[in-house]
């Protein structure tokens, strides 16, 4: 009867069985293709990983195969009943059988709590330790498989022998047919004796069904049937009549979980029955004990653990060669197959593998034992394991199992000490985030603080938006599992209609669910921090973007695009601007989701890991660096086939657009990313840029510079700024910034495009923000505009006269 | 700020409980008033409980065929390539010559007859009568069945002999594979695939490499080329005995990668049947791992008279309509292992989506897709051969139209969990004019998004 097939002493195991797939294909309700039962299977599964109790096993994670396959894996823990059952201490028998049974109780009431039946209780599901401490297992099944009245899967859950009557009726859903189950567990091991073992499956269904006719006690005709009546006699009076009220036929007879775990019974053998943990000290612990299950499960994937060998070693997962049941004949009219080939091999197997993890424990022996406790504050030891890693793509950082542990234990033990530990969080996410840890870290960079006003956000009353965030959400990000399974549409829902709710002042545009996706899936479980992040981010990158008429922002936003396109890409720009494809037909999708419109999840996940870091300007770079990655086919290309690129974006690769993105991001001075709508959390300065309106940007080829950037930039980096001052020589004598070079304008000839022509020299100018100063800004504009037809990079122009600059800091002006 | 936004009332989003424990007195009263039967309710648990779980079902042992693909699934993917190889193709160098000879000598036969017959007629009312005629055509006729039936009696037994004596070869070889070493891959993994050139290049072909999907990506192969579907289903030796196969096809029978070919048959015929030449084709070596092909379209045609016993609709005809298809295994073909038999007619409708053959097409695809066929073979133009109504702009409107839809179908794949079609093979008609060609393949980069060549 042992469940577990291998041998192996694991935490981890794992489960697999085959979701029903649809014969005929027909459409659903809104003209989509059908969801495959094993993702709504996997969507339904996702609230299980947050049940934590001490009676209850842990869930872990489920995974999709080819063909419905689902695995399920969820913690172990000790033994099943089924084994145990036999070293039970006669001397303390009575005491630790009313162990199983409260710890039991106790498990079932806080599933009952949480609206999820167990149905599948059985002595095998029972895990007990050396203590007969009790947790439950395979407690999820029932729940993950079945959403009201659909079935995910065409198997029965629940051990015949245990199903109450009710259950082999055909009703479902009742938390009183797990008292039945557990009552007669509990009889089996007080009367030490097996039901039933050796009727046929049909015998002990006509045997249940007869009590629902008959009347009378059940428990007295069980220790009738079974000869152990003295036994019957024997029990406490108290006890009896508690169990056969458990056993009642009428399931509103019953006593609830609840009602048990408070029974009086129970407390007479209070401290026997109470759950005793052998503490070990940290040094007895084995490395994994030392780590969160969840975090043991990640490393050992990483360790090249793969669920799937570990269930065909062990033969659950028997695979039949194809083309054995290929069927014969196809008709089109029914939309069916002949002959259908039903192979056992497809049958639901309860059998389960133990994962073995000793792998990924010598893996963790020869990491230090500091880094398992890392120190935050302690200078003199400081926490830099895994930093000779750091130089390494990401790629192989987040595949590496060491440096993954290094970065999750150190993320884990900062984010407990969240809010405190900001600025730490900071300044690590810069380095690299963990997957496992994104949601929360996400969360903490976007400032978010729970604070349970979620919950109280009207999410259901229908309004007018609805129907739009109803076409929407089956097509967004679809290929995902998490967010195509009925689950993540109810989430994603709930959260439109949150944000919606939650922001009178602004309007549903598409989109909104493409940006609010990434979140949604690295938070899952948790709605609420991803409400608060999604709460904090757009307000931060999108400020007003979703007003009704947000025509002016997006207009002044796209400006300021094109204008940084001529910043760091001047020939490129130029090209676009000479074939008229602008911004408007191919952006607006871009900003208005963060990209998360345009590219899969994966890769969104990473660009956005740098997005949060950065300030509202940081898209706009993304954005250049997309176009630069299409350079070469964009300077070849006309207006038709920009468009059609645009229509089906070519693959981009995400490493590459993520550094450009980073690097023109730390070159470009603040100011030349100025826009009029950010949200500003200070005034403009005297010399910071201001009152520069929507007009003033589309008129200007180049963007402008603050005083206060430029003076920052001469002082703290002299080398990357080459100055041209354009007033006539003699003021220039009075009094110039130092290093600057004198171009008066009046002497200048333009109408030659070329930089020898004015003996500019191209090298002095590589690499460094060309900043153009002149008492006339139309003179500087000009100026501006000749450097960028001659391909000149990073051109901008003083904001306000050079005048402004005499007041501020004289110091880094000299004259004669 | 939070504050004032959040809506304090808000409306409750739970659904209302059920009331299960008056459900459950519900049923309860039922039974106890008879309304449920006890019968009924052991009848039905006991064979779901039978159905869906191992513990309770009936273990059959793994059958013959199942015990067998595993056995030559390990052998074929050994150092024993190689032996198996050999040894099919001495086996069907002995059938296929001996069919040679067979067909030669009834050609043979057919021609005296026709010789005598002749010289016959020309003395028809000299010498002969037409009794003596319609005489000699029946002796004649008797004569050469006689022939032929013999000669395929001894086909029968030789090919039964060989499968059986093969069989045993791989069975026996097992026990020593398996004494010496356990280095071979389980049944369902891919088969690792020789590269996959033909003897016998294809005059026009071109690959592409494409991208399908709007933000997840997945890339697929797109193979378009000219060639008669015989070529794509030639028999394991030509006439010269060289064997025409790579061992792909060997490699790959139990594997999790088959290969397709989706070959077009006329509808109307009350019979099941398939292309004459690739069931000549197959029967010219012996099938070792499946039903003989005719075998196999006998079994359908029990299928379909079963459904229409099963069905009460009376419009259900024997016969096979437009857009349903039958399939038939191969393990000595060169480039498939399945083949799917679309019921084609374009007569009678305009060619458009919503076509009965397009959606045959699908369901093809579909299929292909729940039973892992990585590599599927379509006739771009839903034809074998060029004829004179097939005009440059009818071609270029049906490639067209074939592509979309089948563009379509891929997309549409990716939600079946499957497995996903790694190879599309566009098949045009062998006698296709080069301009046509190129002008065809020059559509497939249009249709499909092609993958950009990665720069470093």
């Amino acid at each position: 009867m042992c469940p577990s097939v291998s041998k192996s002493v694991s935490q981890l195991s794992a489960l697999t069985f085959i979701a029903k797939s649809w014969h005929n294909d027909a459409c659903s309700q809104n003209g989509l293709p059908l969801t495959p039962n094993s993702i709504s299977i996997l969507g339904k599964f996702q609230f299980l990983k947050t049940i934590e109790h001490e009676n209850l096993t842990k869930y872990i994670d489920v995974q999709r195969g080819k063909h419905e396959r689902t695995i399920v894996v969820s913690e172990y823990y000790g033994s099943p009943l089924t084994e145990v059952f036999l070293k039970i201490p006669s001397d303390e028998r009575l005491e630790t059988i009313l162990k199983i049974f409260f710890h039991c109780a106790n498990g079932l009431c806080h599933l009952h709590q949480k609206d999820i039946v167990h149905h599948n209780l059985e002595p095998s599901n029972v895990l007990l330790d050396e203590n007969f401490n009790v947790k439950m297992f395979n407690y999820g099944l029932f729940y993950m498989t079945r959403d009201n009245d659909d079935e995910y899967v065409s198997f029965p859950v629940g051990n015949i022998r245990y199903l109450s009557p009710e259950r082999m009726l055909g009703n479902h859903g009742n938390p009183k047919s797990d008292i039945w189950s557990l009552a007669l567990i509990v009889i089996e091991l007080l009367f030490e004796i097996s039901l039933w073992v050796n009727m046929k499956f049909s015998q002990i269904v006509r045997k249940i069904l007869s009590y629902c006719t008959a009347g009378g006690s059940v428990l007295e005709k069980l220790a009738r049937e079974h000869n152990v009546l003295v036994k019957y006699n024997n029990l406490d009076i108290e006890l009896r009549n508690f169990l056969e009220s458990c056993l009642a036929i009428q399931s509103k007879d019953r006593p609830s979980a609840e009602e048990i775990i408070s029974k009086e019974t129970f407390l007479k053998f209070y401290d026997a029955i109470q759950y005793k943990e052998m503490k070990k000290s940290i040094v007895e612990m084995l490395p994994i004990e030392r780590l969160e299950l969840t975090q043991v499960y990640y490393l050992w994937q990483l360790t090249g653990g793969d669920v799937q060998a570990e269930l065909k070693k062990e033969g659950l997962i028997r695979s039949e060669a194809p083309i054995l049941t290929v069927p014969r004949l196809f008709m089109l009219q029914n939309g069916k197959s002949h002959p259908i080939h039903k192979s056992q091999s497809s049958l639901f197997d309860h059998r389960i593998v133990t994962l073995n993890t000793n792998n990924l424990t010598e893996r963790l022996l020869l990491v230090p034992k500091r880094a398992f406790y890392p120190l935050l504050h302690c200078p003199r030891l400081p926490n830099n394991f895994g930093i000779e890693m750091q130089s390494l793509p990401l790629v192989i950082r987040e595949r590496n199992i060491e440096y993954q542990f290094y970065r999750i234990v150190l993320f884990a033990r900062l984010l407990k000490a969240y809010p405190f530990t900001h600025d730490l969080i900071v300044e690590q996410a810069k380095i690299d985030i963990p997957p496992l840890l994104r949601g929360r870290i996400w969360a903490c960079l976007l400032n978010v603080l729970p604070n349970g006003k979620y919950e109280r956000i009207d999410k259901v009353t229908p309004n007018p938006t609805d129907r739009q965030i109803e076409v929407d959400i089956p097509r967004c990000h679809q290929y995902d599992d998490f967010l195509s399974s009925p689950t993540g549409h109810q989430k994603l829902k709930r959260l439109l209609k949150a944000w919606v709710t939650a922001h009178p002042q602004y309007v549903y545009w598409q989109g909104l669910d493409s940006l609010t996706a990434p979140f949604l899936i690295t938070n899952f479980n948790d709605e609420e921090r991803a409400f608060l992040s999604l709460y904090n981010f757009i307000p931060k990158y999108l400020h007003n973007f979703f007003l009704k008429d947000n025509s002016m922002v997006i207009k002044e936003y796209l400006t300021k695009f094109s204008q940084l396109v001529m910043f760091h890409e001047p020939k490129l720009a130029k090209h676009l601007n000479s074939i008229n494809f602008i911004p408007e037909l191919f952006a607006i999708p871009w900003v208005l989701t963060m990209f998360s419109h345009v590219f899969p999840l994966h890769k969104i996940l990473h660009l956005w890991d740098k997005l949060i870091l950065g300030d509202s300007s940081y898209p706009l770079f993304i954005g250049i660096a997309i176009l630069k990655q299409l350079k070469g086919t964009l300077l070849e290309s006309g207006f038709n086939e920009c468009i059609l690129l645009f229509s089906d974006l070519p693959d981009i690769v995400m490493e590459t657009c993520v550094t450009d993105s980073q690097k023109m991001y730390e070159k470009t001075p603040k100011s030349v990313c100025h826009r009029k709508h950010v949200l500003r959390t200070e005034e403009p300065e005297v010399f910071d840029i201001n009152s520069v309106e929507l007009s003033d940007i589309q008129r200007e080829i180049s963007s402008r510079i603050s005083a206060n950037d430029l003076v920052h930039l001469l002082k703290n980096k002299p080398n990357d700024v080459i100055v041209f001052d354009l007033r006539p020589q003699n003021e220039f004598k009075r009094w110039h910034i130092d290093g600057s070079l004198n171009l008066p304008f009046t002497n200048l000839m333009l109408s030659d495009r070329r930089l020898e022509a004015l003996t500019i020299e191209r090298n002095n100018l590589n690499n460094k923000v060309v900043v153009v100063i002149s008492v006339s800004h139309e003179n500087a504009c000009l100026f501006a505009e000749f450097l960028v037809d001659c391909d000149v990079q990073m051109v901008c122009i003083l904001h306000n006269s050079i005048n402004t600059l005499r007041s501020i800091v004289p110091s880094i002006l000299v004259g004669t | 700020m939070i504050e004032n936004i959040f809506n304090e009332n808000s409306a409750s989003d739970e659904v209302p409980k059920k009331n299960y424990d008056e459900l459950d007195e519900e049923v309860i009263t039922k039974l106890r008033n008879n309304e449920i039967t006890v019968d009924e309710t052991v009848k039905n648990l006991e064979k779901w409980y039978k159905d869906e779980l191992l513990d309770y079902c009936e273990k059959d042992c793994p059958s013959n065929d199942e015990i067998f693909a595993q056995y030559y699934h390990q052998m074929v993917h050994s150092s024993s390539l190689q032996d198996i190889l050999l040894k099919e193709k001495n086996y069907a160098s002995k059938i296929s010559s001996f069919v040679l000879r067979m067909e030669q000598e009834i050609g043979e036969l057919n021609q005296i007859q026709q010789e005598v017959m002749d010289s016959k007629i020309n003395l028809l009312d000299v010498e002969t009568t037409s009794d003596d005629i319609n005489q000699l055509l029946a002796q004649q006729y008797s004569a050469s069945n006689l022939m032929r039936k013999q000669y395929e009696s001894e086909l029968e037994a030789k090919k039964g002999h060989q499968r059986n004596e093969y069989r045993e070869w791989i069975t026996s070889q097992i026990g020593n594979k398996l004494m010496s070493s356990s280095d071979s891959t389980p049944v369902g993994n891919k088969a690792s695939m020789f590269p996959n050139v033909c003897e016998k290049p294809f005059q026009l072909e071109e690959s592409f490499t494409i991208y399908l999907g709007s933000q997840l990506k997945s890339m697929h192969n797109i193979r378009i080329l000219a060639a008669d579907i015989t070529d794509l289903c030639s028999p394991l030796v030509n006439e010269n005995n060289e064997l025409m196969i790579n061992g792909n096809i060997q490699l790959g029978v139990y594997s999790s990668s088959l290969c397709g070919i989706v070959v077009l048959v006329p509808p109307g015929k009350s019979q099941v049947s398939a292309n004459k030449k690739i069931i000549r084709n197959a029967n010219l070596s012996t099938e070792f791992h499946f039903d003989p092909i005719d075998t196999q379209l006998e079994s359908i045609q029990d299928d379909l008279k079963k459904i229409n016993e099963g069905s009460s609709e009376t419009s259900m005809s024997t016969r096979l309509k437009p857009g349903d298809f039958f399939i038939t295994k191969h393990s000595n073909l060169s480039q498939a292992h399945l083949i799917f038999h679309l019921v084609y007619d374009d007569s009678t409708t305009e060619m458009n989506s919503r076509h009965p053959c397009i959606l045959g097409l699908r369901n093809i695809l579909k299929v292909a897709n729940s039973y892992d066929c990585h590599q599927l073979t379509i006739p771009a133009l839903l034809k074998h051969q060029m004829s004179e109504e097939m005009t440059m702009s009818w071609c270029v409107r049906r490639a067209e139209l074939v592509l979309k839809c089948t563009k379509g179908f891929m997309i549409e794949s990716s939600s079946w969990s499957g497995s996903e079609l790694s190879t599309l093979q566009l098949l045009l008609p062998h006698d296709i004019s080069e301009e046509l060609f190129m002008t065809i393949s020059s559509m497939v980069p249009n249709i499909f998004r092609v993958a950009n060549p990665k720069i470093l």
